[in-house]
């Protein structure tokens, strides 16, 4: 691909470099950095389309608040507490029910691919729980939890175990034999093979099913939040819409958006904190 | 047989990634015959593969010159094109897989008008049964072992007439035994199919064998270490091998190839300790 | 290390190792019963290299996992100096086709923790006889490496120094050297021979390439097509120390046309039988027509 582009624009590049030293500087930059530059017309574009919308009579863009608009609510929601109120609230339930996952998930994920009776007592009942989405389970979350708080929490925990689960029975059926072989002639014990082999070869597996679990967690706390909660960025986003504030209603889904980033990048940080071995891919 | 003369005039080479500058080729002057067939042994990273890319037109170079029949096809002013008259088989094999045998034969020739599709595959046919794959043009390349992708290749490259066939390390996940036949119907080929051969390995015996010329180079920076003629008289079997004149080769190379891989190695774990 | 091995006559502190007539079934997925090994026996002498030789598939690797105690014998028996093999032990250590080294653990970790798990010594001793031996081995700047930061002929002598410390009888190699180069493959065969030929610590070698094969053997074990029993036995008679100047020796091409012919009239008969190694069975072919 990389060279491709640079055999494409090769000969353009050759000239400029003899030519006017501005214009030179400035298409020797493009050559360069084509990625960047074409990323951030097409943003500009974006948001001259979505600000001009109304005018321009965009069918679908001309619903929404213009950016503008949106700036001038961000700044007034910024302000509020309800707004950090909201943050703080979606923030632990995220926490609550992902933890939730890792630590009845991972322990389960590994006790299924090491010991074969627990696997088949175990994985017929996942299958059949499994395929539900988590969303569906919020009437029934509402019935058995005695506090929505303990529903919406239990919703986010649903959405990341299954992916904590799967990832962590995949990651540790699939260790090469060769490894449990290797320790097993350099004299290991059971115990051995659990904490030095089996743990840290499962270890990449389960970073996957954190970063990915993460992801849910939040697609999971707003739906709770807009049907079984009366606090939260997903609450707060409904009402919005309810009330009519459509500047509001973009200011909370790019709060949500930004939270659900910063989470993933936290989670990426703390996974190659847990694999050292693993390089930066 | 005049065509497919090739000469490397002070070929350099500098990779540039991240502003790290890697010297790959320096100093490269070659000349090889029509109808020569030119091995190049070297250890890995001693830019082999770049030399050949460079030929092939997918890479520019940094100074110096490539000619092919008098007519320049690399320097460091034009920008690299591939042509038609310079043909790449690859390490990998690069048949598509949903197309039979015989369309990955005769695209070439068909696409570019040369040949009707009737004369395309009749020629094909011919040079399938050469190498020992008759009943296999309409099979599937999946359908077909290891040894006989690489004929296929070597078939589809010969079928496109081109002055010079480029081939770098086409045998080389092959076992001893299909590898050393392989080679026989290389040359055999040659034979019937006169063409530059431009062939690159890390297996020196293989190197002597085939080669008219074997082209020894350094590690990086690849430098031309010693040029061989093999005067081992053509057509060659595998009873060469065992000959006096053939050991004798090979035990005068080896001992230049051993250094040089020797000094690939130990720059490489000195570069790793970094 | 260094001090016991020098003090050792050659080969006096490693094993032998008699499998005789050794059987390994197996089932495949269709439930019918597989033979992978039928009364094979073969003697891998106390201080020579044993290198084993076969067509591929022909059950070399079985073999391997036999001797290493991974799997057992349906017939016949494993005996390493007259006690017969139970299961897997560091009296016979086994190096891999790829790196076995463990990707989480740094080249010192590696190497120590043979002797950790067995808690012989504490763990400073442990780490300092380690750090010792990973310089031997060049790789001294390295010890606090992962694997994955180590090129392929590094990793190669990480993983012989992790078997190593353990001061094994019997040293396993199952084709250790595929996947690297062959120029630097050739330089890990140089290396493997000096070193054996410094400790003559008993091994057992698996190659598909005759070329490795005679370069490092004593005693070259040809493999009949599967399920595996022993073809030939060729004695390598090529003089020690081995310095790749042998390899274009008229003796070294002798052996070699002799392996190769018992080799591929194997996998040419494997052909008849099962329809496996097309290429192999054509070459074969081909060369005895052209003979």
């Amino acid at each position: 691909m990389k060279s491709l582009a640079t055999a494409a624009s090769a000969p353009s590049a050759t000239p400029a470099e003899r030519g006017v030293p501005l214009s030179a500087g400035i298409r020797k930059y493009v050559h360069r950095h084509f990625d960047l530059v074409v990323g951030a017309a097409t943003l500009i574009a974006f948001f001259l389309a979505w600000q001009f919308a109304r005018p321009l009579g965009i069918p679908g863009l001309s619903a929404v608040e213009p950016p503008t608009k949106v700036v001038a609510a961000s700044w007034d929601l910024l302000s509020s507490a309800t707004f950090w109120t909201a943050c703080y609230k979606s923030v632990l339930r995220i926490l609550a029910g992902f933890a939730l996952a890792q630590i009845i998930g991972v322990p389960i994920g590994l006790m299924m691919a090491t010991n074969r009776m627990a696997f088949h007592t175990i994985f017929p009942v996942t299958e059949i729980l499994r395929p539900i989405p988590p969303v569906a389970w919020i009437p029934v979350a509402i019935i058995f939890w005695p506090t929505r708080e303990m529903s919406t929490v239990f919703i986010v925990f649903l959405g990341a175990f299954w992916i904590v689960l799967l990832n962590t029975i995949g990651g540790a059926s699939t260790i090469d034999e060769s490894y449990r072989r290797a320790a097993l002639s350099l004299g290991s014990n059971r115990w051995h093979l659990f904490r030095y082999i089996v743990l840290p070869a499962t270890m990449p597996s389960i970073v996957t099913g954190m970063v990915v679990g993460m992801g849910i967690s939040w697609e999971m706390v707003v739906a709770a939040e807009m049907i079984a909660s009366d606090t939260g960025l997903g609450y707060l986003l409904w009402q919005s819409f309810e009330i009519n504030a459509g500047a509001q209603v973009i200011v909370c889904m790019l709060a949500i958006g930004i939270a659900g980033f910063v989470s993933s990048a936290l989670i990426g940080r703390v996974g190659r904190l847990l694999t050292p071995w693993q390089g930066r891919r | 047989m005049s065509r497919g003369a090739l000469s490397f005039r002070a070929v350099r080479k500098v990779y540039d990634p991240e502003g790290k500058a890697v010297l790959a080729l320096d100093g490269v002057d070659l000349d090889i015959a029509p109808g020569e067939f030119c091995a190049i042994v070297g250890p890995s990273g001693c830019g082999k593969t770049t030399l050949l890319n460079a030929v092939a037109g997918f890479e520019t170079l940094t100074a110096g010159a490539i000619q092919l029949d008098g007519r320049t096809i690399a320097t460091p002013d034009a920008s690299a094109a591939p042509g038609e008259d310079r043909i790449v088989v690859f390490q990998n094999g690069a048949l598509f897989p949903w197309r039979s045998v015989m369309w990955n034969i005769t695209c070439g020739p068909v696409m570019q008008g040369r040949m009707s599709e009737r004369e395309a595959r009749e020629h094909g046919l011919k040079l399938l049964a050469r190498v020992g794959l008759k009943g296999c043009e309409d099979k599937y390349p999946n359908d077909l072992s290891g040894g006989q992708k690489r004929r296929v290749e070597i078939v589809r490259a010969l079928i496109n007439d081109p002055a010079v066939l480029l081939l770098d390390e086409p045998f080389r996940a092959l076992d001893a035994l299909t590898k050393s036949v392989m080679q026989e119907y290389l040359l055999e080929l040659l034979v019937q199919f006169p063409k530059t051969v431009f062939f690159i390995t890390h297996d020196l015996e293989e190197a002597l064998f085939l080669g008219d010329k074997v082209v020894v180079f350094t590690s990086r920076p690849g430098r031309i270490k010693e040029v061989v003629s093999v005067d081992i008289p053509k057509p060659r079997s595998h009873e060469v091998l065992t000959s006096p004149r053939f050991l004798e080769l090979k035990a005068a190379l080896s001992a230049v190839v051993h250094t040089e891989a020797m000094r690939a190695f130990e720059a490489g774990e000195k570069e790793m300790a970094r | 290390m260094d001090a016991r091995t020098n003090a050792r006559s050659p080969g006096a502190g490693s094993g032998e190792i008699v499998v005789s007539h050794a059987s390994v079934g197996m089932f495949d997925r269709g439930g019918k019963s597989l033979q992978l090994v039928e009364d094979c026996s073969f003697l891998a002498e106390r201080g020579l290299f044993t290198v084993l030789v076969g067509p591929s598939g022909c059950g070399k690797t079985t073999l391997m996992n036999l001797i290493a105690g991974y799997i057992g014998a349906d017939a016949g028996t494993v005996r390493l100096d007259g006690v017969d093999v139970k299961g897997p032990g560091w009296d016979r250590l086994m190096v891999f086709q790829e790196t076995a080294l463990f990707p989480w653990m740094t080249t010192l970790e590696n190497v120590a923790y043979g002797p950790m798990v067995r808690g012989i010594k504490t763990m400073p001793e442990i780490r300092a006889e380690a750090g010792a031996l990973l310089e031997r081995f060049g790789l001294g700047e390295f010890k606090n490496r992962y694997p994955r930061e180590l090129s392929g002929g590094m990793q190669r002598r990480g993983e012989l120094a992790r078997a190593l410390i353990n001061d094994p009888l019997v040293l396993l190699m199952d084709e250790p050297f595929r996947g690297l180069d062959a120029m630097t493959r050739q330089l890990m065969q140089e290396y493997l021979t000096r070193l054996f030929e410094e400790t003559r610590t008993t091994t057992i070698f698996v190659t598909s390439e005759i070329d490795e094969a005679i370069f490092l053997a004593d005693r070259l074990v040809v493999l009949s097509r599967a399920p595996a029993r022993v073809a030939a036995v060729i004695e390598v008679d090529l003089p020690r120390p081995r310095r790749f100047e042998q390899l274009s020796s008229p003796r070294y091409a002798e052996l070699k046309e002799q392996a190769l012919n018992l080799l591929y009239a194997e996998a040419a008969a494997a052909f008849e039988e099962t329809g496996a190694g097309a290429d192999i069975k054509e070459a074969f072919e081909r060369r005895h027509v052209a003979d």
